[in-house]
């Protein structure tokens, strides 16, 4: 039976009207740590979060630690006349655990621009089809640790990462690598250690070789729900341990650090005018502690429409020239954007070269059966599944 | 003979073709006589065959159906600077053209009817030499079968644009469009005001400067008051 709307209906209005109601008081909050943001010294906060950690503080949080100032700011450079963008996405079509025949689908979309005197454009996917062990296996010699879910969205990012490093050896002028989505793959934190060596080792690799080449490469977040620099802002104000004993904190910022578990960074760099970006801040994400030189920090940068998270690895950001170039190819970009909000077109691009339909997996589905069908052998699906698809009443 | 290719045949059927222009946003012109060659294994034929067709409309759209083009310009960047902006967007628009079949030409001889066989998909559209139009326009057999409905543009302008063009590639011949001229009007004796739609759509003297009196020499016949 379809959803009964009308109780939905009526909840939507309530959810509506709560909303309405909070905005006045979260607006007064993000003003005032917009204020903490401008007078706390950033030296003091890196002094405060080395001091927790030495002490092992336990910050239930991810919090970041500014690299510069806490609101500095600094305005897009202009890109050089001749420069090119790569960039990728990937998706796919999962293994599905109601069939006998196990594999997955990975499709990754690239798309190099070349801008300036001479401008082109090339668009491809890679398609994939992984059956054997070493592709559904991160321990293929004994058939451990499935690649599925956390672990297949991991593989897709190494993936997209893999073919920027594999087509930027194309390109001579300057270029720029984006990846969609963030670089520091803390999906993978609830892995064992040896898995998340596993999985980061291609990813770590195609790095190191991208930083061979002097290619920046950078990690694009549109909308970003990150709070690391609201949660900063919090273990700031708060004299005790975080998050432990809120009820009986007497605080005069006990009302602002309870908001500012509901600020997003997104809103605290609401002040970013177009093309500014935030100083650099370090991640407290613990998968970084497996990244070594590749360690990823990242900034804040209003790409004129909304503020986008940009993670960099640290040989980009200690690198004032690779910074800049980063900077203005990506405000470019989002200035070439033919959507609003702007997001960058070699991403779009990739995009819908990565993208699978409904009816292209069925179609793998479908010449997956007919293989084996010509070898005599049928595709046995769960009743679960095949009841599902029949749907008899 | 030469020919330049033009586009591939995306779609076809007993009637015409649709293309993918090689040029973005530069079909072939309306109106204009394109070819097909089959060599002798995919002619209908033992020998080669040549198939001939009229541009009935051209497009340009995104080349995944589900993604509209959107406005691309601003203050400072609009036109032929939107290319340059958006290179990707050679990559992602593609213009075709659809083109109805008026005949053929095999073993030597020009045929002015729909082949029994349509084009096979994928293969080569080609301008039509000079040459070629010329032979193949000499009889005007094939303007009745541009009046049939080509679904795009109404099948009296799509008439009319091969007029003209042929007009213009057969060098201004003035006898050539008279006969055409009057195999149009045997062809749309009974409905007048079609008749007249083409007659002054194809008449030169429609596009040439007026005559100092306000008179010009019309298709239609003798001098006429503006």
């Amino acid at each position: 039976m379809p959803l009964k709307l009308e109780p939905i209906s009526r909840q939507v209005d309530s959810m509506a009207q709560e909303i309405v109601d909070l905005s006045p008081a979260q607006e007064q909050f993000l003003e005032q740590a917009r204020a903490r943001l401008r007078s706390v010294s950033a030296d003091a906060l890196r002094q405060k979060l080395a001091q927790q950690r030495r002490q092992q503080i336990r910050i239930p949080w991810l919090v970041a630690t500014p690299r510069g100032s806490l609101s500095g700011t600094t305005p897009a450079p202009s890109p050089p006349s001749d420069f090119c963008v790569i960039g990728s996405d990937a998706s796919s079509i999962p293994p599905d655990r109601h069939s006998s025949i196990r594999y997955y689908v990975l499709n990754v979309g690239y798309a190099l621009l070349t801008y300036g005197s001479h401008p082109d454009a090339l668009l491809e996917a890679t398609g994939q089809l992984c059956f054997r062990d070493e592709d559904l296996y991160v321990f293929s010699d004994k058939r451990d640790v499935p690649i599925q879910g956390v672990r297949l969205g991991a593989r897709m990012e190494v993936e997209s990462l893999r073919i920027l490093q594999q087509v930027v050896g194309t390109v001579s002028r300057p270029t720029l690598a984006l990846c969609d989505g963030p670089l520091i793959l803390w999906t993978l934190q609830n892995e064992t250690k040896k898995v998340r060596q596993a999985m980061l080792h291609a990813f770590l690799e195609a790095m190191a070789l991208l930083r061979q080449a002097g290619v920046p490469l950078a990690g694009y977040i549109s909308y970003t729900n990150a709070r690391d620099v609201a949660n900063s802002l919090r273990v700031w104000l708060c004299h005790t341990r975080p998050n432990e004993e809120c009820e009986r904190c007497d605080s005069d910022d006990r009302d602002l650090c309870l908001a500012l578990a509901k600020i997003r960074d997104r809103d605290l760099f609401a002040f970013l005018a177009a093309g500014e970006r935030s100083e650099l801040f370090s991640s407290s994400s613990q998968i970084l502690e497996e990244y070594g030189e590749h360690r990823a920090d990242f900034f804040y940068l209003n790409v004129g429409g909304e503020i986008a998270r940009i993670e960099v690895p640290q040989w980009v950001g200690s690198d004032a020239e690779l910074l800049d170039f980063l900077h203005a190819a990506i405000y470019d970009q989002c200035r070439r954007s033919p959507c609003f909000p702007p997001y960058p077109p070699a991403l779009l691009e990739a995009h819908e070269q990565a993208v699978i339909t409904a009816a292209e997996r069925r179609l793998v589905e479908e010449m997956v059966e007919r293989a084996l069908g010509q070898l005599g052998r049928r595709v046995v699906r769960s009743a679960k599944d095949d009841s599902k698809r029949r749907r008899g009443v | 003979m030469k020919t330049t290719r033009i586009g591939e045949i995306i779609e076809t059927m007993s009637t015409g073709f649709v293309a993918q222009s090689f040029k973005l946003n530069r079909p072939p012109p309306l109106g204009s006589l394109v070819l097909v060659r089959l060599p002798a294994e995919t002619a209908e034929s033992s020998a080669s065959m040549d198939l001939y067709a009229v541009v009935t409309y051209g497009r340009t759209v995104g080349l995944d159906p589900s993604r509209r083009a959107v406005r691309r310009s601003t203050d400072t960047v609009f036109d032929q600077a939107i290319y340059q902006e958006h290179p990707e967007l050679n990559r992602t628009l593609r213009t075709e053209f659809g083109a109805m079949l008026v005949g053929f030409a095999a073993d030597g001889l020009v045929q002015q009817h729909l082949p029994s066989q349509p084009p096979p998909l994928h293969f080569s559209v080609q301008e039509t030499p000079i040459e070629e139009v010329r032979r193949f326009t000499h009889r005007l057999h094939y303007l009745r079968l541009l009046l049939m409905d080509s679904g795009e543009v109404s099948p009296l302008q799509v008439l009319a644009a091969n007029v003209r063009q042929v007009y213009h590639q057969r060098g201004h011949d003035r006898v050539w469009l008279d006969a055409a001229a009057r195999e149009i009007a045997t062809l749309l004796k009974n409905d007048h005001q079609a008749l007249l739609t083409v007659l002054y759509a194809i008449d030169p003297a429609e596009s040439r400067p007026r005559l100092e009196d306000g008179r010009t020499t019309h298709l239609l016949g003798g001098g006429e008051q503006i």
